[in-house]
């Protein structure tokens, strides 16, 4: 097997492992994980406690990123965000009412069932966003489709970084940004940390 | 992550810790702990003449 090779089967596998994850975080909202997450997360993270009243319950409770990207994201009225890796749809709601009816907001996610999820999340707000599945390897938009990409503990999950990093400038519109929050390491990982989808999907 | 931003064509690259980011179980916080491992929060912007 080619190194190529390992490198395709180990990402297949890490797919599988994220997938799996954090479809329990959805499924399960109540059980205990290595991360924080649900209420107990956004409430650590800063988000505004009168955006969490307003948004439905089952959003906050499968909320599973690593920060809050809202913070200095800017949106204004009329804007187009992209949430990559939009999961329960907790940002991608925010990020609804920040744009307001003039602006639109559109999730990517590995996951289908996550982008229904989202879509039902912030129907029952009034609103409603686009979901595509997709990677974010590959987004699955258009050369300058949005004014801003916002994600939240996503990122550091991809074994082709670079690469995402390329379709995020790709898909934005001249003059436009990102607002990310992510897991950085200040090392290289070891070989039995990279070769591991349990350990890189956390 | 600053790097591939930047050489991605990104501008403005700005990344600041994530305040009171942690991993709920000791044996992850130690973990990553022993690896540097924080969250941040990275804006930056792509030229409006690309």
């Amino acid at each position: 097997m080619t190194g190529a090779d390992q490198q395709a089967q180990l990402e297949g596998v890490l797919k599988d492992e994220i997938l799996r994850m954090y479809q329990e975080v959805a499924d399960n909202p109540d059980a205990e994980f290595h991360f924080f997450h649900g209420r107990e997360a956004v409430e650590m993270f800063g988000y505004d406690p009168e955006w969490l009243e307003r948004a439905p319950a089952g959003a906050v409770a499968s909320f599973a990123g690593v920060g809050n990207p809202h913070e200095r994201a800017e949106l204004t009225p009329g804007e187009t965000v992209l949430d990559l890796g939009s999961g329960a749809g907790l940002d991608a709601i925010i990020a609804s009412w920040r744009v307001g009816p003039e602006g639109r907001v559109i999730g990517v996610d590995l996951n289908p069932s996550m982008c229904r999820k989202a879509q039902a999340n912030l129907a029952a707000t009034g609103g409603s966003m686009e979901c595509h599945e997709g990677r974010m390897e590959e987004i699955p938009l258009p050369d300058a489709s949005a004014d801003v990409v916002i994600s939240n503990g996503v990122v550091n999950l991809s074994f082709q970084k670079r690469r995402v990093a390329e379709e995020m400038f790709r898909v934005l519109k001249p003059g436009g940004r990102i607002s990310i929050t992510d897991i950085v390491s200040g090392r290289e990982l070891s070989q039995s940390i990279v070769n591991d989808p349990k350990l890189w999907a956390a | 992550m600053f790097e591939l931003l930047e050489d991605a064509g990104f501008t403005r690259v700005r990344t600041a810790v994530v305040p009171g980011f942690r991993f709920r179980k000791e044996s992850t916080r130690n973990a990553a702990e022993a690896y540097g491992v924080k969250a941040v929060m990275i804006t930056a912007t792509k030229p409006a003449e690309t």
